[in-house]
Order: structure tokens, then C-alpha cells, then sequence
């Protein structure tokens, strides 16, 4: 049984699905929305970079680095073009095809965890179960390895891992996704705080609201009031 | 009318045409979204007939290009698989398997398989989607 708040807190969850292949966007999508997830589906890891305005990693960094009033001119043009980027909705899971043409799925998990990004998890999707393939995602990173087609179960899998993770927090995510918003924000603020403070709840939710077989017990099932 | 489409429903999956991703796709239309899985059906033969003629024009240049066709075959048993297409994803497959050795016959009449269990999916699925709506 899912409650209504699980249901209302799903609804916030925005999901970045990279898939080169059309069906597999569409079957994706309607997995997603129909689990209450927000989509958003782009066509290839190089789409994926520079939805989460990673396009051009060097200047990114240099602009963390150096200070606003400081940064030379052309430092500073590239840290507004990426804030302007990184103003889509906070992303709070991607969900990426592991062969791609351009970059794949495995390095594109590798140039998130290596940019502020880091702490959005990653699946990574293939049709092909191999082994080496699957050891090398999951030790780059990634949450989870899925086999196509992907199914609801999978998608439930996912969302039930994640929220009763003890390192799931979703405030710490996005920072500068977050500093950006700072002006347009009454409504993103108290989305994130409301996320925040209802952490411990969901988590007990999850424990013992749901009664499949294949979760993972990571916290104590507290009594739902 | 609904007899009939559930006993074309049924068929396809005993004689194995359809597998258990079809059945999700099922799963995934409501009052909502009514008409998902004929959008998957069609949005794979617009996309398998666009691999096929990929394929054609690969085989028309010699030497063949093993790996490109390896390429193209894989994505369309990828899509086969997206909705449950047992016996094409079969085929598609067989054909990846004649590939990887550079079996040229092999290859060639393999081929005409996954045409031939394309259509006849593509036959069914209409019939049946037609007596479905029609059912309703």
C-alpha cells in the first residue's frame, strides 16, 4: 500500500531518462510518469551533459574556484551561461542507457560523479548482461545496473533503495542548481525544506508500507502514526 | 467482438509471438494514456522499417560491413524486446550470431526470417488492435 504523501512526495522526484533509442525513451517516460515521477527524456549523453549545463567541464571548474568579483571575464561569461543551464527543476535521479553513440552511458556516469552533480544517483540500463559491463558501472558509481526491457518492478526497486537509504538526502544535491534558485525560490525552497524534514518519516513509510520481497532492510521498521 | 480479440491476444502469446514485456506494456495503459501500447507497436515498425532498409543498403556494398550489421541488428532486437516481439528478437539474434562468424549465407537467409516474423507480427498485432477497438 503507498501512501498518499509517498504518492505527493513522488510527484516532486524529477528523473533525467538518456535513451538513444525512441521506444525505450517512450517505455521509460510512461514507466516513470505512471510510478508519479517527473520525466524528462533526452536522446544522448551529450543532450544529458548539457541539460545539467556540464558542457564544458574546464570553465565549470575554474569558475567553482575562483571568486565572482575576482574571475577573469571569459570565466565569468561561462559561469552565467551554466547557471543559466543548471536552472532546470533539480534532478534527483538519472537514468541512462549504457550503449550510446557519442559518449556512453558508463562515461557519462563517470563525468557526473566527477562534477557537483555527484551525489544524483545514476542507473545505468543495457540489453546485454555482461558481467565485466556491470561490475565496472556499479564500481564507477552507479546505483544500480538494470537489464532492458526495464519494468515497473524495477522502477519500484529503485525508488524504494533510494528512499530508505541512509546516505539519500535530497537537500545536499544540486548545490549549484540550488544557489541559482536562491531569487525564484519561495516555491523550490519550501519544496526542498518539505522534502528535508519529512526525510525520517518517508523512511519509516517506506519500512513498512511496502511488502515486497526483494527489498533490501536497511532501516528499522518504526510504527506509523 | 471482445471474445474474439482476447482469443487473438491469447494466440499470440501461446504461439509465442508475444512475450511478458507485452504484458507490461498492458500494464501500462489506463483511462490515461488508452492507447500506449499501439503507440509502442507502431513506433517500433516505424523504427524496424527504417532499420531494415539500413540493413538492405549495408548488404548492397561489398565487402559487407559485419560490424555495422551487428550494429543495426542489435538496436532492432533491442526495440523487439521493448515490446515483447519473441520470435523477431529470435531472429534478430540468429542473425548477430551468422554475423559474428561472417557467415554470408547464414546471414542472408537469416535475414529473410526477420523480415518474413516482422510482417507477421505486424499482420496479428493490426488484426488484433482492430478488433480491440472495435470491441470497446
Amino acid at each position: 500500500m503507498v501512501s498518499a504523501r509517498d504518492e505527493e512526495e513522488k510527484h516532486l522526484f524529477h528523473v533525467l531518462a538518456v535513451d538513444d533509442s525512441h521506444i525505450d525513451r517512450k517505455l521509460l517516460e510512461r514507466l516513470l510518469t505512471f510510478s508519479s515521477y517527473q520525466v524528462t527524456c533526452v536522446d544522448s549523453g551529450d543532450k544529458a551533459l548539457e541539460y545539467l549545463g556540464l558542457v564544458d567541464i574546464h570553465q565549470q571548474n575554474e569558475c567553482e574556484r575562483s571568486s565572482p568579483l575576482s574571475s577573469p571575464s571569459s570565466a565569468t561569461i561561462s559561469c552565467e551561461s551554466i547557471s543559466t543551464k543548471s536552472e532546470v527543476s533539480k534532478v534527483n535521479l538519472i537514468m541512462t542507457d549504457y550503449s550510446m553513440p557519442g559518449i556512453s552511458g558508463y562515461d557519462l556516469l563517470k563525468r557526473i560523479k566527477d562534477s557537483s552533480w555527484k551525489d544524483v544517483p545514476v542507473v545505468v540500463m543495457s540489453s546485454e548482461n555482461v558481467p565485466s559491463r556491470i561490475n565496472m558501472c556499479l564500481e564507477g558509481g552507479a546505483e544500480e545496473f538494470l537489464l532492458k526491457p526495464v519494468k515497473l518492478s524495477d522502477v519500484e526497486k529503485i525508488h524504494s533503495n533510494l528512499i530508505s537509504s541512509t546516505n539519500y538526502n535530497p537537500c545536499e544535491e544540486n548545490a549549484i542548481a540550488e544557489i541559482e534558485k536562491s531569487n525564484n525560490t519561495k516555491r523550490e525552497g519550501s519544496e526542498i525544506d518539505k522534502n528535508c524534514s519529512n526525510g525520517n518519516k518517508r523512511k519509516a513509510a517506506a519500512a513498512t508500507s511496502l511488502d515486497l520481497s526483494d527489498r533490501r532492510p536497511r532501516v528499522q521498521e518504526l510504527p506509523v502514526s | 467482438m471482445e471474445r474474439q480479440a482476447a482469443y487473438l491476444r491469447n494466440a499470440l502469446f501461446d504461439q509465442g509471438y508475444l512475450d511478458e514485456q507485452f504484458l507490461q506494456l498492458e500494464d501500462l495503459q489506463d483511462e490515461a494514456n488508452p492507447h500506449f501500447v499501439e503507440e509502442v507497436v507502431k513506433l517500433f515498425y516505424t523504427d524496424s522499417v527504417r532499420l531494415i532498409q539500413s540493413i538492405e543498403l549495408t548488404l548492397k556494398n561489398t565487402p559487407w560491413d559485419f560490424e555495422k550489421l551487428d550494429n543495426i541488428m542489435h538496436q532492432f532486437k533491442g526495440s523487439s524486446s521493448s515490446i515483447g516481439a519473441k520470435k523477431v528478437k529470435k531472429e534478430c539474434s540468429q542473425f548477430q550470431e551468422y554475423c559474428n562468424v561472417g557467415n554470408v549465407e547464414g546471414c542472408i537467409r537469416e535475414f529473410q526470417e526477420v523480415k518474413q516474423e516482422h510482417a507477421a507480427l505486424k499482420r496479428k498485432l493490426e488484426n488484433y488492435f482492430q478488433l480491440a477497438r472495435e470491441a470497446r
